[in-house]
């Protein structure tokens, strides 16, 4: 039997084919179908069944990761949406948290909402922050109200009313008043979508999920009835941003969930990697052509963040739309292959405006003018023009060179190569300091962990990075340039719920305690009924948002999966205060702790299959050709030797300085490192910590 | 590292090691959010963060609000007068409130701690906060009315060691704690302020080991000569000149005369001046400017309209020059009351702004939407203690090709609160929060609407009103309209009462405190406007049709 992955980025479409016998897999990739996406994923499964690859009843599961909902948020063309709130709050939405994204750039608007003012309509209600009724819901409003949500043009409805995560009486009533007489409109309540205090940032969950969901309805519904159609009856899984599985009916109900789908798959890749490596302690770093993404797993366990920010201006914290989702952790920069480097105030400045793939780097001659990250890359020597893609596309070192010198160089009174190294170098620093926040800003010591680079970009530089931040290690995967997918085949199926309550981390809480996590497990059982067949095994797993009394942000822990009584109490304060101290570096002994956000989170582990290997080599050209490469340690440009990924044997050792090339991606092995091909396929680099 | 030459440093390590200096910033930032008790603090970012060079230069800064980050230079100046190089050691941290060495008012609290490296101290790392209390006649000590020299506003602390070998010292905070109204919060916020100190200094300490004490002042020279030549440059593409613009505060308190407000701004060559020399004496009531705070926004105003895109530092302040007549409103003497203070940075800004009209009409907008910063507090009747400090900021005044924003921090650049946050820790319940149409200043490009915020308080208690732009409006510019005025109501038992925008007064259950903002000025002749703008304005209520008619009648022949 087989199971199949496809992960659909903006270039490429990536599919992963995995043998269930012996876990060997194939990949390969075909071009992104802009527009619908879904032509190109079709029109290859169809062409898989055709040549043999795997027959119709062979394929045992399909799992996607998507970026459908991610594009209808940030190109602004998802669904017309009504949202409906509390009388006197209908500006919440639209407001936002009304910092300036720049203190001193008054003229940068703030992100705009996914709904208009003229389709947010008010009801007369409230309810307080300790969940009481002051003013009833008006339900004579409520006839008015849904024949103009009839007549006007929606596709779907949102609503949220003020602490309806203390009591969700109001927006249940108005959600099934709803349902029943629009059926054709999805309604997403705040109470079921994210019962979480702060209104801003509930109401734009919300409406973000109904603004994504009928497009990614539709997209599904294609999917399925075009599997359908070819005979393929198994299941279709979708990765959300949190890196579990769920059916394609909890995809449609909480689509906000899917959001961060792809990067999420990658970083799981990650996960899979260290476990074959038998590694614990892992820094992630993904870097494609216009961002970078740098996560961390700790204990085997890629990190899972209660929110997650889209659609940020510039990068900057704080300046996108705030989704209260679980996401595994990321950060993202705008530095990837297509960032454009440009000169100001006689620095170099690389990003986070990018080339993008259209015009693109100068050297791929599409028309891009201005130089970029792969044009420094190619004008150094480190990817082979006549190899990039896999010989898919030629590259013109010759006007990246221009480029590079016209833009940069002679406004710096540096030579063209002088120029490229700081275009290099720049961007480096630039990943260095988002590395930094990942790792030492959150309490990981960068000398204790491996790095798994992948992506286009990511193996160019990971060695340099791994050099300034005292990582002894680099790990860059086979299959790096189609991570995603891979990172799919070693997903389990999770769902999560959270609720704001705030409860005292103190005896007597206790029942209190009890009764959120029963009322949690209640919801999610009825959402794997829809997503496993039942009587399959489940895993339980508690956490809690917890704060110093009096402060405003918590930090999430796990807690126990036992009986919540005194112990309890004591596993919760300690696991808080631990986490505390690696952040902020100390502790307010004695003080009082709360409990704000509780978490539970139902995996069903995957069916046990082989971890994936690599299919047999196919690559017999052992020739080690050579190619000049820049190296300022050793001097600057020297002729550098050039391996074939492929064909490297897992006893071979390459001393740097070496390039090794694959389709996807080429690895620097700097001088003073070594690498190696571990059991598992894997490229290692051993780094040389004597800094330079 | 890469080498530098005798006179040039090398381009691509002076990037980085820029780029890293402000990351600090950032970083301290974020643990200060992060650690910190207070709403003011934790949810609405009234905090600052900076490092200095070893001669106290500034460096670099955060991303935070304008009025601490442009008053820090000065302060580190007044603690290291007072605290000589010689005098501190490693862990040491110095701290003030005072409202003429510090930030302007006593609820700034700014902390700097030296950072040793080898040894040798090689920067500084400074914090400030705004703390929701320090004592003196009201809850939030910001009141204007019923206060006439700073004595009455709460606790003064001049510069002292508060911290010694990275310990608070117990017996200092002792004295603090017992003069405030919320010592939890007062303590908590001051710790995050430390951490956030430690934080930055241990990683300004990595630099130096790293880059090399010697290189890193090479370094740090460059980054303020870049700053200071790129300033120049940026000033000089100015036209010459002196521009002036009058503008008044509505008074100091209930029944009082308003305060005049009248800058001249002085181009020539590469430098500018900007002088308040002319506006009103200093008041006897809680709204006065410190020299620092004019100093702030001054620089502030002339980096937005001058366009600097260069990090602020020492380098930039070179450039400008505040000046004030000593004993007038924007240069107060000590004990001038000042704890409202916060409520002219947005009159500052609009009056250069309006000078600097005269001069490049295409880089200034209308006058923003005034805000307002009430404090709602528990008074002796109250069932409870409780403070609600509240930020409740309109839109921006229309540009040239460009509507004013609605809803967006005008010129202290913080966030707003929540109100699910406000109800769970105080007795009060926001009745709406949401924009008001036909507010904005007609234009070809609209000023930004206004805002209104009703609070119904559900105990007992005292707030001080924070607001202006009561008597007079926010101008537009070009021929566009001003906006509307402010105003700020009591209702009670269902009873409207317009309210002084600087007023005192006791509060009971039920009443509700309606804050209903000033709209921003328009920008260029309304009649130009474009029809399809009209439409959507329409649609979408921030214009009814009858205004619409009033102000733009020809659109819809």
């Amino acid at each position: 039997m087989y199971r199949i992955a496809f992960d659909i980025g903006g270039t490429f479409t990536d599919f992963v084919m995995q043998d269930t016998r012996d876990g060997s897999t194939a990949y390969w990739k075909v071009p992104t179908s802009s527009g619908s996406p879904d032509r190109a994923v079709i029109a290859a499964m169809a062409e898989t069944l055709s040549n043999g690859r795997a027959s119709r009843d062979d394929i045992a599961e399909l799992l996607h990761a998507t970026t459908v909902a991610t594009n209808a948020v940030l190109e602004r063309d998802g669904a017309r949406i009504a949202l409906i709130t509390t009388r006197g709050f209908r500006d919440i939405v639209l407001m936002g948290r009304q910092k300036r994204p720049d203190t001193n750039d008054m003229n940068l608007e703030k992100q705009k909402p996914v709904v208009e003012r003229c389709d947010i309509f008010e009801l007369t209600e409230r309810i307080d922050a300790g969940g009481a009724i002051i003013t009833p819901l008006a339900v004579d409003e409520l006839d008015a109200l849904v024949s103009t949500i009839e007549r006007g043009d929606f596709s779907a409805v949102a609503v949220m009313f003020m602490h309806s995560y203390a009591n969700s009486a109001h927006e249940l009533e108005v959600g099934k008043r709803l349902r029943r007489d629009l059926p054709g409109i999805p309604v997403s309540l705040s109470c079921e979508v994210t019962p979480k205090y702060r209104e801003y940032e509930r109401v734009t969950t919300t409406t973000v999920n109904a603004y994504v969901q009928p497009i990614v309805d539709a997209y599904l519904g294609r999917l399925e009835s075009a599997f359908a159609s070819q005979g393929i009856g198994c299941d279709l899984k979708i990765m959300q941003s949190n890196g579990g599985l769920v059916s394609p009916a909890v995809a449609r109900a909480y689509p906000v969930r899917i959001v961060e789908s792809g990067p999420a798959a990658g970083v799981l890749m990650c996960a899979q990697v260290a476990r074959d490596e038998g590694v614990d302690h892992v820094l992630t770093f993904d870097m494609g052509g216009t961002t970078a993404k740098l996560g961390a797993i700790d204990y085997g366990e890629p990190i899972i963040v209660p929110t997650f920010e889209v659609d940020t201006i510039r990068f900057r914290k704080g300046s996108g739309l705030p989704l209260n989702i679980t996401a595994i952790e990321l950060l993202e920069i705008g530095s990837g292959g297509g960032s454009i480097a440009e000169v100001s105030m006689g620095l170099i400045k690389v990003g986070p405006s990018s080339a993008s793939a259209i015009p693109g780097p100068i050297c791929y001659a599409k028309g891009g003018k201005r130089p970029t990250i792969t044009d420094a890359d190619v004008a150094l020597g480190y990817l082979d023009p006549d190899f990039f893609n896999g010989g898919a596309m030629r590259l013109d070192i010759e006007a990246a060179r221009a480029g590079i010198a016209e833009h940069i160089g002679r406004r710096l009174g540096l030579s063209g190569t002088e120029a490229a190294w700081g275009i290099y170098s720049v961007a480096n620093s630039n990943l260095e300091g988002a590395m930094r926040v990942v790792s030492v800003e959150r309490g990981r010591d960068p000398r204790q962990h491996v790095m798994i680079a992948f992506g286009g970009s990511g193996p160019l530089r990971a060695a340099r990075l791994a050099r300034s931040m005292g990582v002894p290690k680099v790990l860059v995967p086979h299959g790096a340039g189609v991570g995603s997918a891979i990172g799919l085949l070693a997903a389990d199926q999770k769902l999560d719920s959270s609720l704001t309550r705030l409860i005292p981390i103190e005896k007597g809480a206790e029942s209190a305690i009890q009764e959120v996590f029963a009322g949690l497990e209640e919801r999610l059982r009825l959402e794997l009924e829809q997503v496993s067949p039942h009587g399959s095994p489940v895993v339980w797993k508690r956490s809690c948002s917890m704060r110093y009394r009096g402060q405003g942000y918590e930090i999430r822990v796990d807690l126990p999966d036992c009986v919540i009584d005194e112990g309890f109490m004591t596993a919760a304060r300690e696991a808080f205060e631990r986490a505390y101290s690696a952040q902020y570096g100390y502790t307010d002994a004695g003080a009082s702790m709360d409990g704000v956000d509780w978490h539970l989170t139902a995996l069903v582990p995957r069916s046990k299959v082989p971890s994936w290997r690599e299919e047999s080599r196919t690559e017999t050209d052992r020739t080690v050709r050579s190619r000049s490469a820049y190296f300022p340690e050793a001097g600057g440009f020297l002729e550098t030797p050039v391996y074939r990924r492929n064909a490297l044997c897992s006893d071979q050792t390459i001393p740097g300085p070496a390039l090794i090339e694959d389709r996807e991606s080429t690895t620097i092995v700097l001088p003073g490192d070594v690498a190696s091909v571990s059991r598992n396929g894997h490229l290692i680099l051993t780094i040389n910590q004597k800094k330079n | 590292m890469n080498a530098i030459t005798k006179n040039k440093v090398d381009p691509v390590t002076l990037t980085v090691i820029w780029n890293k200096l402000i990351s600090i910033t950032e970083d301290m930032g974020a643990a200060l959010r992060r650690t910190a008790y207070s709403e003011a603090v934790r949810e609405g970012d009234d905090f600052s963060t900076g490092l200095f060079d070893r001669r106290g230069r500034l460096v670099a800064q955060g991303n935070f609000t304008p009025g601490h980050l442009g008053a820090m230079p000065y302060v580190v100046e007044h603690l290291l007068a007072r605290f000589p190089e010689h005098t501190l050691r490693d862990g040491d941290m110095i701290c003030t409130n005072d409202s003429f060495i510090g930030g302007s008012h006593f609820p700034d609290f700014f902390m700097m701690m030296p950072v040793f490296s080898d040894g040798c101290i090689v920067g500084y790392v400074v914090t400030s906060a705004h703390h929701i209390d320090v004592g003196g006649a009201q809850p939030g000590s910001q009141a204007v009315q019923g206060v006439t020299e700073s004595y009455q506003e709460g606790l003064r602390v001049l510069p002292v060691r508060i911290a010694s070998e990275h310990k608070l010292n117990a017996d200092i905070l002792t004295v603090i704690l017992g003069n405030v109204r919320h010592p939890d919060k007062m303590q908590g916020d001051l710790r995050a302020q430390q951490n956030a100190n430690y934080v930055g200094g241990k990683r300004l300490a990595e630099l130096f080991r790293e880059v090399g004490f010697a290189q890193m002042d090479v370094f740090i020279e460059a980054i303020l000569n870049a700053s200071e030549a790129r300033a120049r440059e940026l000033i000089a593409a100015l036209p010459d000149g002196t521009y002036s613009f009058d503008d008044r505060l509505d008074d100091y308190g209930p029944g009082t005369e308003p305060v005049l407000v009248c800058v001249d701004v002085t181009i020539r060559d590469d430098e500018a001046t900007v002088d308040f020399s002319r506006s009103s004496d200093q008041v006897p009531a809680g709204l006065n400017c410190y020299i620092n705070y004019t100093r702030a926004y001054a620089m502030f105003t002339m980096r937005i309209i001058a366009g600097f895109d260069m990090p602020q530092n020492a380098g930039t302040s070179r450039v400008v020059h505040t000046i004030a007549r000593e004993g007038s409103f924007f240069n107060a003497r000590f004990p001038a009351a000042s704890g409202g203070r916060a409520s002219v940075q947005m009159r500052m800004f609009d009056a250069i702004n309006g000078a600097m009209a005269k001069a490049v009409p295409e880089k200034v907008r209308g006058a923003c939407t005034h805000w307002c910063n009430p404090n709602i507090g528990s008074n002796h009747k109250s069932r409870s203690k409780w403070l609600m400090y509240d930020l409740i900021v309109g839109g921006f005044g229309g540009r040239a090709g460009h509507d004013g924003q609605e809803g967006i921090a005008a010129v202290m650049n913080s966030a707003n609160i929540p109100i699910e946050v406000h109800e769970a820790n105080c007795p009060v319940l926001v009745r709406r929060l949401e924009y008001m149409a036909d507010s904005g200043g007609a234009g070809e490009f609209r000023g930004g609407c206004a805002v209104r915020k009703d609070v119904e308080v559900r105990d007992y208690g005292v707030v001080t009103l924070l607001g202006d732009r009561h008597k007079f409006a926010p101008y537009g510019l070009e021929g566009g309209d001003p906006g509307v005025l402010s105003t700020t109501v009591l209702i009670r038992d269902g009873v409207e009462t317009e309210l002084a925008s600087k007023a005192v007064m006791d509060v009971e259950p039920g009443d509700i405190l309606s804050f209903r903002l000033s709209g921003a000025g328009g920008y260029g002749n309304p009649n130009k406007r474009a029809r399809d703008r009209i439409e959507a304005d329409i649609r979408n209520g921030y214009v009814t049709p009858a205004f619409a008619r009033e102000k733009y009648g020809a659109w819809e022949n």
